[in-house]
Order: C-alpha cells, then sequence, then structure tokens
C-alpha cells in the first residue's frame, strides 16, 4: 500500500526457510498481494527451485543448511545469474552485523527480522519487487555504524560510493529511529518515491563501496 | 595461607590438586605454593622445608630448581576441573597482574654471585686448578637460556605475541651452541693435553652425525606427539565451548520453556519471559559482552531490560523495545544522566504509549543522542497530572543537569518522541552541538503541554541548558 501502486496481480514468491513452522506461519501471514509459488529448505533445493521457477522475489533465510555450508549467502551467490530479474530480500532471527551486511553484499536487496507481521512483510516484499530496497531500523544502523555519523564526513555528489550523502544520512537515522517510509517522507517534506530513492542509494553503496572505514569495520566484526 | 581457599580441605572426599604452579601469591616461580597445593600443606610449612634441605647441601635448591623447570605454571583449581564444567564464556576479570620473576635480574644476580665466588676461591687458594670454571659456566649458561625458552613458549601460546617465535628459535640455537661449546672445552679439560685436535674434531663430528642420524628416526614420532597435541587441544575447546552452550541451554532456555508450558493460560507473562529469553539468549550469541563499566551500548541493553521485565502497558501487556545502536565509548556522568532519563522515557513509552517502541542511541564525538519513540495517542499532560513532575523532573532536569537538551515531540497521529542529547568528551558542559537534526526544535521555554485535544497541531517542549539554569 505505501509503495504507491496497488498490483491486481499478486506478486509471486519463493520461500526458502528451513523451519517448516515458520513457513508454514509466513504463509498464512502474507496478504492476497502475495503468493507464494515455491518452497525449499536447503541450500541446493533453494538454488534448483528458484532455478527453476524464476520468482519476481525470493524470501531467504539467512541460515540455511546444505550446499557448502555457506547459507543464505551461498543461495545468492550461485543464483547471481538470476539477479536482474529476481530480487532477494533476507530473512532472519540474528542481530549479528557479519550476517546482515554479509547477505546485502551479496546482492539481496533488503532485510527484515523473522518478527516482522504479515502486512509489513507484504509490503516488504512489494517494494522489493518494484527495485528498491527494505531496510530494518537495525540495518540502518549497522549501515550508519560503518559509513559514519560525523557531521564532515558527507558525501558531495551521489556517486561518491564511500559516503552518505545529509539527506541519506537523516533517512537512516529516522529509519533507525522506527520510522517507517511514510513517516520519513513526511518528516522530511519529500515524497515516498524520494525515500526510496535515497534508501536504494544507500544500498548500492553498501553493496559496492571498498571504503577504508567500511572495510575496517567488517574485519573488526570478521565480515571479510 | 594464601593457598588456604585454593586447596579444599574436605574431609572424606579429599581430592588432590593437580602439581601446577600458581601465578598469583607466589614469592619466587610458585613451586611451594604449588606443591602446598598439591600435598594439602600450608605454603609455609613447603617453604620452610624447601630452606631447610637448602642448608643440606643445596638439596632444597636443585629439587626447588627441578620442579620450576617440570611442573607448568598454571592454576591447579582450574586444571583439577573438567572440561566440562570450564566455562568458555565467561566474562574477563581483571585479577592484577601476576607476579612474575624479573629473569634478566636474577641471572645477572647468580653469575655476579658465581663470578665472585670464584675470585674468592682462586684467591683463597690460587695453588688450586680452576680452569674446568669456565667451561661449566658456559655450559649453565646455555643451559639456562634455551631452557627459559621453554618457559617463554608456555607464555607467549597465551599471550601471542609476534615475533617471539623467532626470538624463540634463536635463544635455542644460542643455548645449543653454548651448551656444546661448554661440554668441548670440558672434555678437552679432562683429557688434557694428550688428545689432538684432530681427533677431537672428528669425535664432534661423529657425535653429531649420530645425534643427526637419531633426531632423523625420531622425527616421525615427534611430529605425530605435536599433532596429536593440538587435536587434543583443539577437542578440549570444542568440547568446552559445547558444554558452555548446553549449560546455558539447561540453565536457561529449558527453564523458561518449562515455565512457559507451566503458564501457557497466562499469555501476558508468556510473551514476557519469551522476550527475556530471546534476549538473553540474542546478547549471548550477538553482542561483544564487553566488560561492565566500558560500554553505553551494554548499559542501555541492561535499561531496555530491567524496562521490558517490569514494565507493561495499561493494559497489562509485555512490550517489547527495539533498539538500535550506533557507535559505542565508556560511560561518563553525562551518559549515567542520559541513561537515567532514556529509563524515564522509555516506562513513559511503555506504560503510556502504545507498542512498537523504538529506541536509537548515536554516540558521536561530541554529544551522544537518545530517540525514544512510541506509536501512542500523544503525550498529553492533562490527563497525567501526577507524571507532569515526575517527567520534567527526571528527563528533562537530569539532562539539562548535564548541559544538554530534551525534546518531546508528539503528535496524535505518530506518536511520541524525546530526543535527548547529553555533550560528552574533552569539554563537558559546552553548549550541545547535536541537535541538528530536529528541525521543529524551538527554543520555546514554556512548558504546558498544550498537545491535549483533538486538533492534529504539533507540540515542542524544550527545556535548553543556560549557563545559570537551576542546579
Amino acid at each position: 500500500m505505501s509503495s504507491g501502486q496497488t498490483p491486481t496481480v499478486p506478486v509471486d514468491v519463493v520461500l526458502v526457510d528451513d523451519h517448516n513452522m515458520f513457513r508454514a506461519g509466513v504463509r498464512a501471514s502474507l496478504d492476497a498481494r502475495v503468493h507464494v509459488v515455491g518452497e525449499a529448505e536447503n541450500v541446493d533445493e533453494a538454488v534448483d527451485v528458484i532455478h527453476a521457477l524464476r520468482p519476481p522475489v525470493v524470501l531467504l533465510d539467512v541460515h540455511l543448511p546444505g550446499g557448502d555450508g555457506g547459507g543464505g549467502t551461498e543461495v545468492l551467490r550461485r543464483c547471481a545469474d538470476l539477479l536482474a530479474e529476481t530480487k532477494f530480500l533476507a530473512l532472519s532471527v540474528s542481530d549479528a552485523a557479519e550476517d546482515v551486511v554479509g547477505v546485502i553484499r551479496v546482492g539481496a536487496r533488503g532485510y527484515v527480522t523473522k518478527a516482522i507481521d504479515g502486512t509489513a512483510l507484504s509490503d516488504a516484499v512489494l517494494r522489493v519487487a518494484s527495485g528498491d530496497a527494505v531496510f530494518s531500523p537495525r540495518l540502518a544502523g549497522f549501515v550508519l555504524d560503518a559509513f559514519g555519523t560525523a557531521a564532515g564526513d558527507v558525501a558531495t555528489g551521489d556517486d561518491e560510493l564511500d559516503r552518505l550523502s545529509a539527506r541519506e544520512r537523516e533517512v537512516m537515522r529516522l529509519i533507525a529511529r522506527g520510522y517507517s517510509y511514510r513517516e520519513v517522507a513526511s518528516e522530511l517534506f519529500i515524497s515516498i518515491k524520494t525515500v526510496e530513492t535515497h534508501v536504494s542509494a544507500v544500498l548500492r553503496k553498501l553493496q559496492l563501496s571498498s571504503r577504508h572505514e567500511l572495510t575496517r569495520w567488517a574485519a573488526a566484526r570478521r565480515l571479510l | 595461607m594464601a593457598t588456604a581457599d585454593t586447596a579444599p580441605a574436605r574431609p572424606g572426599a579429599r581430592v588432590r590438586l593437580p602439581l601446577r604452579r600458581p601465578e598469583h601469591g607466589r614469592r619466587v616461580a610458585g613451586v611451594a605454593l604449588g606443591v602446598a597445593a598439591h600435598l594439602d600443606l600450608p605454603v609455609r610449612t613447603v617453604r620452610l622445608v624447601f630452606v631447610l634441605a637448602s642448608l643440606l647441601g643445596g638439596v632444597g635448591v636443585v629439587y626447588y630448581v627441578f620442579l620450576w623447570l617440570t611442573v607448568p605454571a598454571g592454576d591447579p583449581a582450574d586444571a583439577a576441573r573438567p572440561a566440562v564444567l570450564g566455562r568458555l564464556a565467561r566474562r574477563q576479570i581483571d585479577r592484577g597482574t601476576p607476579f612474575r620473576l624479573a629473569g634478566p635480574q636474577v641471572l645477572a644476580g647468580v653469575g655476579l654471585l658465581v663470578v665472585a665466588a670464584v675470585l674468592l676461591a682462586m684467591r683463597a687458594g690460587g695453588t688450586r686448578d680452576l680452569s674446568w670454571v669456565l667451561p661449566l659456566l658456559l655450559l649453565v649458561a646455555g643451559l639456562v637460556l634455551a631452557w627459559s625458552e621453554m618457559g617463554f613458549v608456555q607464555r607467549g601460546r597465551t599471550r601471542g605475541q609476534p615475533g617471539g617465535r623467532v626470538q624463540g628459535i634463536l635463544r635455542v640455537v644460542g643455548g645449543l651452541l653454548l651448551a656444546g661449546v661448554g661440554v668441548l672445552l670440558l672434555v678437552t679439560e679432562f683429557t688434557g693435553e694428550g688428545i689432538e685436535p684432530g681427533v677431537l674434531w672428528q669425535a664432534t663430528i661423529a657425535a653429531v652425525a649420530v645425534l643427526a642420524g637419531v633426531a632423523l628416526v625420531l622425527a616421525p614420532w615427534w611430529l605425530r606427539l605435536v599433532r596429536e597435541l593440538g587435536d587434543e587441544r583443539a577437542a578440549r575447546a570444542r568440547e568446552a565451548e559445547r558444554a558452555d552452550i548446553a549449560a546455558h541451554l539447561h540453565d536457561s532456555v529449558l527453564q523458561t520453556l518449562a515455565i512457559i508450558r507451566a503458564r501457557s493460560d497466562e499469555p501476558t507473562e508468556v510473551a514476557r519471559m519469551a522476550r527475556a529469553q530471546e534476549r538473553e539468549l540474542r546478547e549471548w550469541l550477538y553482542a561483544d559482552r564487553p566488560m561492565p563499566g566500558t560500554s553505553v551500548a551494554a548499559a542501555l541493553r541492561a535499561v531496555v531490560a530491567e524496562v521490558e521485565d517490569t514494565r507493561t502497558t495499561g493494559e497489562g501487556e509485555a512490550v517489547a523495545i527495539e533498539l538500535v545502536v550506533v557507535g559505542d565509548r565508556p560511560p561518563d556522568d553525562g551518559t549515567e544522566a542520559l541513561l537515567a532519563a532514556t529509563r524515564e522515557a522509555l516506562v513513559n513509552a511503555v506504560v503510556h504509549g502504545r507498542p512498537p517502541v523504538s529506541l536509537y542511541l548515536e554516540v558521536g564525538d561530541d554529544a551522544v543522542e537518545v530517540f525514544v519513540r512510541d506509536h501512542g495517542d500523544g503525550f498529553r499532560l492533562d490527563d497525567i497530572p501526577t507524571d507532569r513532575f515526575g517527567v520534567r523532573e527526571s528527563i528533562l532536569g537530569r539532562v539539562r543537569r548535564r548541559g544538554g537538551t530534551a525534546t518531546v515531540t508528539s503528535r496524535p497521529e505518530r506518536g511520541t518522541e524525546w530526543h535527548l542529547v547529553v555533550p560528552v568528551g574533552p569539554c563537558p558542559g559546552a553548549e550541545s552541538p547535536a541537535g541538528a537534526s530536529t528541525a521543529d526544535e524551538a527554543p520555546s521555554p514554556t512548558t504546558d503541554g498544550t498537545a491535549g485535544g483533538t486538533a492534529a497541531k504539533s507540540a515542542t517542549v524544550t527545556e535548553r541548558s543556560a549557563g545559570k539554569g537551576e542546579r
């Protein structure tokens, strides 16, 4: 609803999680805008199912058995050829920075915790399907931690990968404070579309930046 | 006396502690302390025995040095505990720097004493032939050098010093050379002038060749021994970690699950216990668990835990607080006040607001900021007149006294948000530079909350620190 469009056709989703109970819970909680077309419970199965069905969105648990033990990150690596058409939304109970940032850096378009309710999860799926990024407050906190919060550390242009622009930082701080995209938009007097653009830009920077501080921050948390 | 607690004096179940040299409370190398713990004797008695035995032709000294070299350092009580009971993840406790013998100084002292003794002997009985003294000294020096490396390795393993390896190898090689030269000189001394240098060289080469052959034969055994030792150590560490996890699961998770099952008809209580358990498990799994008193973030987590455990909404429901922390620093007076104010704001949000409650902490270079947000109907001071003073004093006053600012923004459709800033760093008390992000911050000293009412307008209550504010 807050993504601004109401698709008449539900979005197809593949659900990857090793807990049967959790999959059933997610299936039941997703609303009519989302349709689960396939499920998988380990890495190899997930790669096969995703390649066979080529869904627009995959809900991917970060911790998965099977494969080479790489979990959700491994699924993303082995589906790298599909990233243009299939968007991945990571779903995890974990708070650890290595899980969150690790899965984003290999191509996931967003990260939500499993405590999320059905409507919010459906919103997140639609948002990812339309090409935008989904940031949880915690992920926004990690971003601010990695890119620094000092006021002088601001990107001069949008193309600068290693820094956040002042506006992007403001958006991140509001998300970290628990604001929804809609609330961020009205707080900053911008449109929701602009908020989504900022968040997508931050996601791109998080994925592509080789910033020294980011590297050091990641190394300190054993991400690299 | 200091070992009274390390040596358990339980009659009947007498458990003999393994022989180790404790690092705390030792006088020289911890040998007497270790022996006392092992034999369950007062350490004074053991020390006295060593001293008395030393008077009998130095037997005590020889035995002491022998034990020093053969008994590994460590805590006897720790060594006695099986790995299953050892908790890997316990917090670091600083027990002060353990006693260490200043090795070089002691060696220099002993060397000087020996030289003095030799000089005295030469002066007293000049006729005696003392040429064997120098080779013997060389031999002993070599031994000390090489053996000191063993102790060094033992310590270096726990400390993990880079570059210590090369130094250690140099020590061993130097010690071997010194000892070898000493032995050679001794041999020539005893055989007298009769032996030719050529024969000596041949003998030396033959001896080295035999040693090399033996080393070659024994090398596989030695390598296997080393590998097995490493494997065993790794297995022990794994087992300890597994035991730690099992102990934790048993201690808290299973127990909580049992209680939850028993009280499944009380949803609030169940939700609260599940949340507390989740929080504990998360901290256990993901947090860095810093030492107490070194981290504002950890202190804030404790505050959140306390509020989640003890407070409910007006309807009696438990509330989960979503916490996001950016940065960290050691606590000081300013952050203490900030945390106390944060606690009040959280309680306010949980009790009078509506979930979800969000808490955001940002540690900057010159200020620490906290945002507390709930999704209630807004901050109606008129509805809760008794809390008015409480909120004013406990939140605004606390932060203001530390030179910070506190702002509350309340809008009917977007809940209430507290913004607390306390300056930190080298110049506390300076005008707070943070707060640039609150565009709606208005310096209005009025405190009457005008948000009560149905009008969807925003009310801002701001308290600023003035240099001559109330104390």
